[in-house]
C-alpha cells in the first residue's frame, strides 16, 4: 500500500467501474478499507481460492450502492455460516454474524423479520446453503423472505479438506470420492426457481464484473435474491479434478488461475436458459465443460413483509371484538358457600361439544363463580370425530390433583362413553344421561342415581341439534348444583358464537328446569 | 391506548400452553418462531392470532433448528423472542441454544414436556428432558431453566424467564409439561405496568465511540448494575462481529485454550455468581420437616396432596418446590440434607433430578425417588408410601 495518488480518470476504462471513495485513494488507503476489518487480516483463505474476488465484488457493489442508491450501510447485516465462505462475515466492517453450520437463512429471518429496516445478506457456501441447510434455502425462497442469500459454490467441503458435496459434479473426484462422485449434484438455479426465488443470478469469479452488477442488482430486489458464484478451491478441489492436473502442487495460485482459464473456455452467458437446463455439465470424468451464466429469475412478486403488514386491520378487529367482551363482562358477588371437590366427567363423541361443555363449566366456576377450576380432556387421534371425553375439578380450595380420581357425575352422550365411564363413578353419584342416545343395559350400575333428558331432541325440536350439549349443560347445573345458574348462563354467552346466545340461553333453561324438578 | 395495544388483562380461563403466550404478549415479546408439536402445538396457535394483534411477528419455521435460530436472529434485532416445542424439537433445538449461549443472546425456549425418547407418548405427560436441558448442547454452560405448576404459574414463569434472559444475555428454559400445557385453569393478566418488565442492558448511538466498543467487554468494567456487557443490536452502526467460536472480548474468534478459559468461564460465571437472584424456590412445612419432598413443575403440584395426607397421620413432611430448576439449588439441599431424615424426590422419570439432590446430599440424609416414565401424573398413593417409607412408617394403613 503507497501513498501515491491514482488518477481515478486513468481508471475509466474499465467498463461501469466506479472508484468507491476518492478521499480513500488520497489517504492512501485500500478504498475498500473502510468495509474491511483490517485488524482480521490477513484472511484465511488460499491462494487462488475464489472466495477473495467474491468478498471483493460484494465489497464494492456495496459501495456502489452506498454512493450511488443513498444505501446506508450501517443498515446492511451479514449472515455466514460455518466453512471457508462462512469467514466472509468475519472480514466485513459491518455489524455481521457467524453463526452455526446451515443456520445462516433462518437467522437471518429472524433478523430481518424482526427489523425491516435492515439489509440483510447471507453470505456462505455450498456445503452452508445447499447441503445442511438446503432445507432452510427452499423455505426462505419459497416465502420470498426479502433477503439476498450469495452462494459461492466451490463444488465440495474447502475447509474441511475436500470432501464430496452436494454440488459436487458427477463424476468428479473428492477426498471422499475417489472414484468419482457416484452422486448426483443439485442445479442450484433449479432449486432455487422451484422453491419460489423472486430473483437468481449466477456468475464464476472470473466475470468479476458482470457479478458485481449482479449483486448491486441483487441487494435492491425486493424479495428473495440467489446469487450462485462458482469459484475455485485451489487446494482441495483443483487438486483431485483435471482442471488442475499437472500443475506444480505447491503453486496454489497458479493452479487457481488454472482454474480461472478454464471457467473462461466453459463458461456461457446464457441469461434466456431454463433453470432447469443450468445444471453444471460435465464430462464423464467429472471435468466441467459448460457453466451457463446471467440472471435466470427477475419476479417482482410481493414478499412476505408485505403479506405480515396486511394481516395487521383482521388482526386488530379480532382483539378489539374480545376486549369489547371482556369489558362488557358482569361481576358477580363472590360465592360464600363451600363448594368441596367436585368432579366431573362429561363423554360422547366427537362434533358434540363435549370439550366445549366442559369448559364452560370450568369457566362458569372460576370466572364467575370465583371458585377454583381445572379443566382437562382426553387428547389424541380417538378424540376425531369418535369417543371425546373432558373432565371439570371445582373446588373452593386450591386443586393439587388436577385430573379426576372419583368422580361425583358424569354427563354422558353416547354409547361408548356410557359403557366407559359409568363404571367410573363413585358409589351414589350422579349419571346424567342423553335419553335419545344412550340405552342402559340390564346390568345397570343400581348403586348411582340415573336420570335422563332428550337432549339432543330437543335441541332439534329448538331448530339447532349443536346447542343438545346446552341442554346438558343446564341439567347438570341444577341436578348437581355445584355452579349456580347466572354464572352458566354468562359464561355461556361468552362461549357460543353470537347468532347462536339465544337458541343456547333457550336449550339450557330447557335442561335446569329438567333438572330443578327431578326427584 | 396505544401503548397497551392488543393486551388482555382481566381474568381469563386459559389453557396452560395460552398461559404462556399471553406472559410473553405482556412482558413485551414481539416475535415467535415455531414449529407445530404435541402437546406445545397451542403456544404457536395463541402466538400466530396474536402477534399480529400486537405488531409483532409470528412465523412457523420449516423445522425446530430454524426456529431456534429465527428467535437468535429476531434477538439481535432487538426484539424480544420465543420459540416453544416439546421433546423431539427439542433435540433439534440443542444445536442453536449452544449458538444463543455462546453469543450471548436473550430468548425464552418452552419445551411442553411429553414423554419419551424419541417420538414416545405425544400427547401425554413427562418430565424426562429434565437433564438434557442441563446438559444438551455440547461444551460447557450454565443454563436457566424454570418449571411451572398451573397455568398461572406458566403465565408468570413465562415473564419472568424473560426478565433472567434479558438481565442475564441468555436463553432462558421454561421446562414445562403437557399436563400443564393442555390444563385449563383461571389466570388473571395484570396490566403491564403493575408487573416487573427487565430488558437487556444496550449501547445506542452516542453512547460510545464505535472504535471503542468492545461487545463481550468484561462484565466488571460495565457502567451501572448490569451484571452483563451491554449488547449492540443491528443496525445500529456499531458494525459489531460475533462468532459461535471461541471469541475475545471484540467478538473475533481467539483459537486458544486461553480464549476458551476466558470465553467459557465468562457465559458460566454471570450465572454461577448470581445464584440468589436467579434461584427460585418455595419451602413449604420445613421448619420441622423430618422428610422434605423436592419436586417440580406438575409433580410437586400432585405432590401437595400426599403431603397434606402424610402430615395428618403426623409426619412431619415438608415440600421444597423448585421452581428455578436449573441452575440447582446446590447450597438449600446441602444444608437440609444435614437437618433431615431423608428427601423423597417424585418426577415422571426414571431418576433425573434424585440425581442432583443425592450429589447434594452427599450421604448426609437417605434419598427415595418417586419415579415412572411418561404417561400419567404420578400416583398419589405411591408418593404417600414413599413419604411413610422415607418417614419409617408402615406403609399400609392400618387404622
Amino acid at each position: 500500500m503507497t501513498g501515491k495518488k491514482v488518477s481515478i480518470e486513468e481508471q475509466g476504462h474499465l467498463s461501469g467501474y466506479e472508484p468507491p471513495d476518492q478521499s480513500d485513494w488520497v489517504t492512501g488507503l485500500h478504498p475498500m478499507d473502510n468495509l474491511l476489518r483490517g485488524e482480521r487480516l490477513p484472511h484465511i483463505w488460499c491462494q487462488g481460492c475464489g472466495l477473495g474476488t467474491a468478498l471483493t465484488t460484494f465489497i464494492s457493489a456495496l459501495q456502489w450502492l452506498e454512493k450511488n442508491k443513498n444505501w446506508d450501510l450501517e443498515k446492511v447485516a451479514i449472515v455466514s455460516g460455518i466453512g471457508c465462505s462462512g469467514r466472509i462475515a468475519g472480514y466485513i466492517r459491518l455489524d455481521s454474524f457467524h453463526t452455526t453450520h446451515g443456520r445462516a437463512i433462518p437467522f437471518a429471518t429472524g433478523l430481518k423479520l424482526a427489523n425491516s429496516e435492515l439489509k440483510v445478506v447471507v453470505f456462505s457456501g455450498d456445503g452452508d446453503i445447499a447441503g445442511i441447510g438446503g432445507n432452510h434455502f427452499i423455505h426462505a425462497a419459497r416465502r420470498n423472505l426479502d433477503i439476498t442469500v450469495i452462494c459461492v459454490n466451490n463444488f465440495n467441503y474447502g475447509m474441511t479438506g475436500g470432501q464430496v458435496g452436494s454440488t459436487t459434479p458427477h463424476g468428479a473426484r473428492a477426498v471422499t470420492s475417489q472414484y468419482g462422485n457416484f452422486e448426483f449434484p443439485f442445479n442450484l438455479p433449479y432449486l432455487a426457481a422451484a422453491g419460489g426465488a423472486s430473483f437468481m443470478a449466477r456468475w464464476t469469479v472470473l466475470h468479476a464484473r458482470r457479478l458485481e452488477w449482479t449483486l448491486r442488482e441483487a441487494m435492491e430486489h425486493r424479495g428473495f435474491s440467489f446469487v450462485e458464484i462458482i469459484a475455485p478451491c485451489s487446494t482441495a478441489y483443483a487438486r483431485w479434478n483435471p482442471d488442475g492436473k499437472g500443475l506444480d502442487p505447491q503453486g496454489l495460485r497458479r493452479r487457481g488461475l488454472e482454474v480461472m482459464k478454464h471457467y473462461q473456455t466453459v463458461g456461457k452467458i446464457s441469461p434466456e436458459t431454463h433453470p432447469k437446463d443450468a445444471d453444471v455439465k460435465v464430462d464423464e470424468n467429472g471435468v466441467i465443460t459448460e457453466i451457463v451464466e446471467g440472471k435466470f429469475i427477475h419476479d417482482p412478486k410481493p414478499d412476505l413483509q408485505k403479506a405480515i403488514n396486511e394481516m395487521a386491520p383482521a388482526a386488530e378487529k379480532r382483539w378489539l371484538a374480545i376486549r369489547q367482551g371482556m369489558q362488557k363482562r358482569p361481576l358477580l358477588k363472590a360465592r360464600t358457600d363451600q363448594v368441596p371437590r367436585t368432579e366431573l366427567q362429561l363423554g360422547g363423541f366427537g362434533g358434540q361439544g363435549i370439550i366445549s361443555a366442559g369448559k364452560i363449566i370450568g369457566q362458569a366456576a372460576a370466572i364467575y363463580d370465583k371458585l377454583e377450576a381445572c379443566f382437562t380432556q382426553s387428547y389424541g387421534p380417538e378424540a376425531r370425530g369418535g369417543a371425546a371425553g373432558s373432565q371439570v375439578v371445582l373446588s373452593s380450595d386450591p386443586i393439587h390433583y388436577p385430573n379426576i380420581t372419583e368422580p361425583g357425575s358424569a354427563v354422558i352422550m353416547s354409547q361408548g362413553a356410557y359403557e366407559k365411564y359409568a363404571p367410573l363413578l363413585i358409589v351414589g353419584g350422579i349419571l346424567l344421561i342423553d335419553e335419545g342416545l344412550v340405552k342402559l343395559p340390564d346390568t345397570h350400575r343400581d348403586d348411582i342415581t340415573t336420570h335422563g333428558i332428550q337432549a339432543t331432541k330437543v335441541a332439534e325440536d329448538m331448530g339447532n341439534v349443536r346447542a343438545a350439549n346446552t341442554v346438558m349443560l343446564g341439567f347438570w347445573t341444577a341436578a348437581v348444583g355445584a355452579v349456580t345458574r347466572e354464572a352458566m348462563q354468562y359464561s355461556l354467552t361468552e362461549s357460543v358464537p353470537p347468532k347462536t346466545v339465544e337458541i343456547n340461553m333457550k336449550a339450557f333453561e330447557y335442561g335446569y328446569n329438567a333438572g330443578l324438578n327431578l326427584t | 391506548m396505544t401503548e397497551h395495544k392488543g393486551l388482555l388483562p382481566g381474568d381469563h380461563f386459559l389453557l396452560g400452553d395460552y398461559a404462556a403466550a399471553e406472559g410473553a404478549i405482556l412482558v413485551g415479546c414481539r416475535f415467535f418462531a415455531g414449529y407445530p408439536i404435541t402437546p406445545a402445538t397451542e403456544i404457536a396457535e395463541r402466538m400466530s392470532t396474536r402477534m399480529p394483534q400486537v405488531d409483532g411477528i409470528y412465523i412457523q419455521m420449516e423445522d425446530e433448528i430454524a426456529s431456534m435460530n429465527a428467535i437468535l436472529g429476531a434477538s439481535w434485532s432487538g426484539i424480544k423472542s420465543m420459540t416453544a416445542t416439546s421433546g423431539p424439537g427439542f433435540s433439534l433445538m440443542m444445536e442453536n441454544l449452544g449458538l444463543g449461549i455462546m453469543l450471548e443472546t436473550p430468548c425464552v425456549l418452552v419445551n411442553v414436556q411429553r414423554g419419551g425418547p424419541s417420538t414416545g407418548l405425544p400427547t401425554l405427560v413427562g418430565q424426562q428432558d429434565m437433564m438434557q436441558a442441563k446438559w444438551g448442547s455440547h461444551g460447557d454452560y450454565e443454563i436457566i431453566a424454570l418449571s411451572p405448576g398451573s397455568p398461572q404459574e406458566f403465565f408468570d414463569l413465562t415473564i419472568r424467564a424473560f426478565n433472567l434472559a434479558e438481565k442475564y444475555r441468555t436463553p432462558v428454559l421454561i421446562m414445562a409439561d403437557a399436563e400443564v400445557g393442555h390444563m385449563t385453569e383461571k389466570v388473571v393478566i395484570p396490566d403491564p405496568d403493575d408487573i416487573e418488565i427487565l430488558n437487556r442492558p444496550l449501547v445506542r448511538k452516542g453512547d460510545i465511540e464505535p472504535d471503542l466498543f468492545r461487545i463481550y467487554r468484561d462484565m466488571t468494567q460495565c457502567k451501572g448494575d448490569a451484571c452483563v456487557s451491554p449488547m449492540a443490536l443491528a443496525g445500529e452502526g456499531f458494525r459489531f462481529h460475533v462468532t459461535g467460536l471461541t471469541h475475545d472480548e471484540r467478538g473475533y474468534p481467539d483459537m486458544s485454550a486461553e480464549g476458551n478459559a476466558w470465553n467459557v468461564e465468562r457465559i458460566m460465571n454471570k450465572i454461577r455468581d448470581n445464584l440468589e437472584d436467579i434461584i427460585m424456590i418455595e419451602e413449604i412445612n420445613l421448619e420441622d420437616a423430618e422428610v422434605v419432598v423436592v419436586s417440580y413443575g406438575i409433580s410437586a403440584r400432585t405432590s401437595l396432596w400426599p403431603i397434606e395426607l402424610a402430615r395428618k397421620e403426623g409426619i412431619r413432611v415438608g415440600l421444597l418446590r423448585l421452581i428455578t430448576v436449573w441452575p440447582f439449588p446446590e447450597d438449600r439441599i446441602r444444608k437440609l440434607a444435614g437437618s433431615i431424615e431423608a428427601f423423597v424426590v417424585p418426577e415422571i422419570n426414571m431418576g433425573q433430578i434424585v440425581k442432583e439432590v443425592e450429589r447434594c446430599a452427599a450421604g448426609s440424609a437417605r434419598i427415595l425417588g418417586v419415579h415412572r416414565p411418561g404417561g400419567e401424573v404420578l400416583d398419589p398413593v405411591t408418593v404417600l408410601d414413599t413419604i411413610r417409607r422415607a418417614a419409617g412408617r408402615p406403609t399400609k394403613d392400618h387404622n
